[in-house]
């Protein structure tokens, strides 16, 4: 099994695709980061320390607060937007804009092009092999065929792995460089539903989000997987996956007012609705997306598992 | 037919949809031989082989190797059997050596060495760090083999191994593959649709048509009636004095009584003896022709009018 994973590395990583996919992934992180430092630097060339910024917020917030006219959702929003300022002030706590962490949470926005590549090269790994020929040498070695799928399949999550820790290092690296390391060790400081102040460890929600996200790649990469061994056509796999990828939330949209919909794999795949308190459809929970993701996965896995096992090798 | 047979083909039917591709085939291939599959396009030869090597199931029967179902005892089986279907496809990106480790990887026991071994073997040496992309469609094939040799397989299918080489290639190949089956007591199959190429390469040959056996023989039987003994007509009157006359001539393999005249089988040598007999008998000879058959005209015989090569 090792070897089988070993040999799909290889197949992998000697090929430039991989690399250009690793080169644009650094090249994105780069560029977004110097993007946001070179508008935080134009804000702070107005010289005003964050304490004073800050206050400034604050007074708004509190006229916005006391206008009769605001509906109850702004209110309560405005609201959190004060405790967290008097927080800020009261503890020396300064926000991300304006430190290394805001280029460093901005990037995280980029695990969609992790998911992507991921995406690409999983729907190209099974029928990329059937579409060159190369499945029939392979097949016919000493390995169970379910073992070749599965060491496809670790190879593949390792690669989304691997970016991830690429973006993780590089956007740290870079962030940290341009502000030389200040304000590392900046805590998040956040409101809770309850509207109490919660103060977390800053790399602790990065990789929180990471994963979050990475929910979404295991499954869109399963997804891929899954089209790409029952249809042994990349363009197929990868161009329907990518459709998914980004019309699939735009689609869900569309049906959120029928009850069935909370069903669809889209309506769970973020989970990140639930952190944010905003579920797609009143009444649905963390556990009951969670256990949807779960169908889906083993609902995907197990097609990919049956067609390719069973169906002839004709190419 | 020394012991065991390598290969057992047991009534193995193979359906597509609705379609019959092969039709309860049945054969034993011998240890040690080079084993020829002979088919027009189309025949089968490729679907056999697939099955053969796990690629595709089997609908009804069963294949084993060495003893092992391929379709139940598959690693076992599989392990015995070096493979080359159709095209040999390799990895184009990467380079000789990297496809060979590719492989190697997939079965254990392989070491460096025999890769090297292996190497030399095809005379890949020079261009082995290659990428696959820069390699003529020879030192493809010599690839492939190479590949199909790793393990020191007991078994070695090569499906239309001469496509593409030229006469020289074809010679060179057949060479080889005598030289693996003396010194290594490899079995070899091979598929053609080439009856003259069979010819050169295999002891034996399977002939399928449209799915089905037609037979297996050896190949010296296969080509026996055309070089040695041939069948001869001659007209002669009275006809059942020149029928008893032949048949007590050395020499005569079958003589028997056609339409036309007297069928006789025997080698050209004999024809003038034969001749000189019956006009001292005073049997009246009114023609002698050679009825020729030929290697295709055989073969259509035994197809049953399929064009062949
Ligand atoms: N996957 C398939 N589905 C349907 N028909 C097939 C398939 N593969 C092969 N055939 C048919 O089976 C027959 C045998 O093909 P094949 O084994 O490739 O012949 P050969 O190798 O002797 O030229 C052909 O008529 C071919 O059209
Ligand atoms: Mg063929």
């Amino acid at each position: 099994m090792v070897n089988l994973i070993l040999n799909e590395n290889m197949k992998l990583y000697r090929r430039w695709r991989t690399w250009i996919m690793v080169a644009v992934m650094i090249a994105a992180v780069l560029i977004g980061s110097i993007v946001e430092w070179y508008y935080d630097n134009k804000d702070a060339q107005n010289g005003i320390a964050w304490q004073e910024q800050l206050k400034q917020e604050k007074q708004h917030n509190e006229k916005m607060v006391s206008d009769p006219e605001m509906d109850e959702e702004s209110r309560q929003w405005f609201q959190e937007q004060i405790t967290l300022a008097n927080y800020r002030l009261e503890h020396n706590i300064r926000p991300e804009s304006g430190t290394m962490w805001d280029g460093i949470n901005g990037s995280a926005e980029l695990v969609i092009l992790i998911t992507l590549f991921t995406v690409i090269v999983a729907g190209d790994s099974l029928a990329g092999e059937f579409t060159t020929g190369t499945i029939k040498l392979l097949l016919i070695r000493p390995a169970s065929r379910l073992k070749i799928l599965v060491s496809k399949y670790i190879s593949m999550l390792m690669f989304g792995l691997l970016l991830l820790i690429i973006l993780f290092i590089v956007s740290v690296l870079v962030n940290g460089l341009i502000y030389r390391f200040a304000d590392m060790d900046l805590p998040l400081v956040t409101v809770d539903s309850a509207g109490e102040i919660v103060q977390r460890n800053m790399v602790a929600n990065l990789w929180q989000t990471y994963l979050l996200n990475g929910v979404a790649t295991i499954i869109f990469v399963t997804m891929a997987f899954m089209i790409s061994s029952a249809f042994r056509s990349s363009a197929m796999a990868i161009g329907f996956s990518i459709f998914a990828l980004f019309a699939g939330s735009i689609i869900v949209e569309l049906f959120q007012a029928y009850k069935w919909s909370k069903y669809v794999l889209f309506a769970n795949i973020d989970l990140s609705q639930y952190l944010a308190g905003r579920p797609y459809q009143e009444g649905m929970t963390l556990s009951f997306s969670i256990t949807v993701l779960v169908v889906y996965f083993i609902v995907f896995n197990l097609v990919s598992w049956l067609v390719f096992t069973r169906r002839d090798v004709a190419s | 037919m020394t012991g065991e047979p390598i290969v057992s083909i047991r009534n193995v039917t193979k359906k597509v949809g609705r379609a019959t591709i092969i039709d309860n085939l049945s054969f034993d291939v011998p240890q040690g031989e080079i084993f020829g599959f002979l088919g027009p396009n189309g025949a089968g030869k490729t679907t056999t082989i697939r099955m053969m090597v796990g690629l595709m199931s089997i609908t009804k029967g069963e294949i084993k190797i060495k003893g092992k179902n391929i379709s139940s005892e598959f690693e076992q089986a599989i392990r015995h059997v070096g493979a080359i279907v159709e095209n040999p496809e390799m990895y184009k990106f990467l380079s000789g050596y990297h496809n060979l480790i590719h492989y190697a990887r997939m079965i254990p026991g392989i070491t460096k060495e025999r890769i090297h071994e292996v190497v030399s073997l095809v005379r890949l040496e020079n261009r082995i760090h290659d990428k696959v992309k820069k390699y003529s469609l020879g030192m493809r094939q010599r690839l492939g083999v190479a590949q199909a040799l790793l393990h020191r397989p007991s078994l070695l299918i090569l499906d239309e191994p001469t496509n593409g080489l030229d006469p020289a290639g074809i010679r060179e190949l057949r060479d080889y593959l005598r030289f693996l089956t003396r010194t290594e007591g490899i079995t070899v199959i091979v598929s053609s649709h080439l009856l003259s190429e069979m010819e050169l390469m295999c002891d034996r040959v399977a002939v399928l048509n449209k799915g089905k056996l037609i037979d297996v023989k050896l190949i010296q039987d296969f080509i026996g009636s055309d070089h040695a003994a041939q069948n001869y007509l001659i007209e002669a009157l009275p006809a059942e004095h020149a029928l008893a006359a032949i048949r007590d001539i050395d020499g005569v393999k079958d003589a028997k009584p056609v339409p036309e005249g007297i069928e006789v089988v025997t080698e050209r040598d004999r024809i003038p003896d034969i001749l000189a007999r019956l006009v001292r008998m005073n049997i009246q000879i009114y023609g002698v022709r050679a009825q020729r058959q030929s290697l295709e005209d055989r073969f259509l015989e035994m197809t049953g009018g399929e064009q062949i090569g």
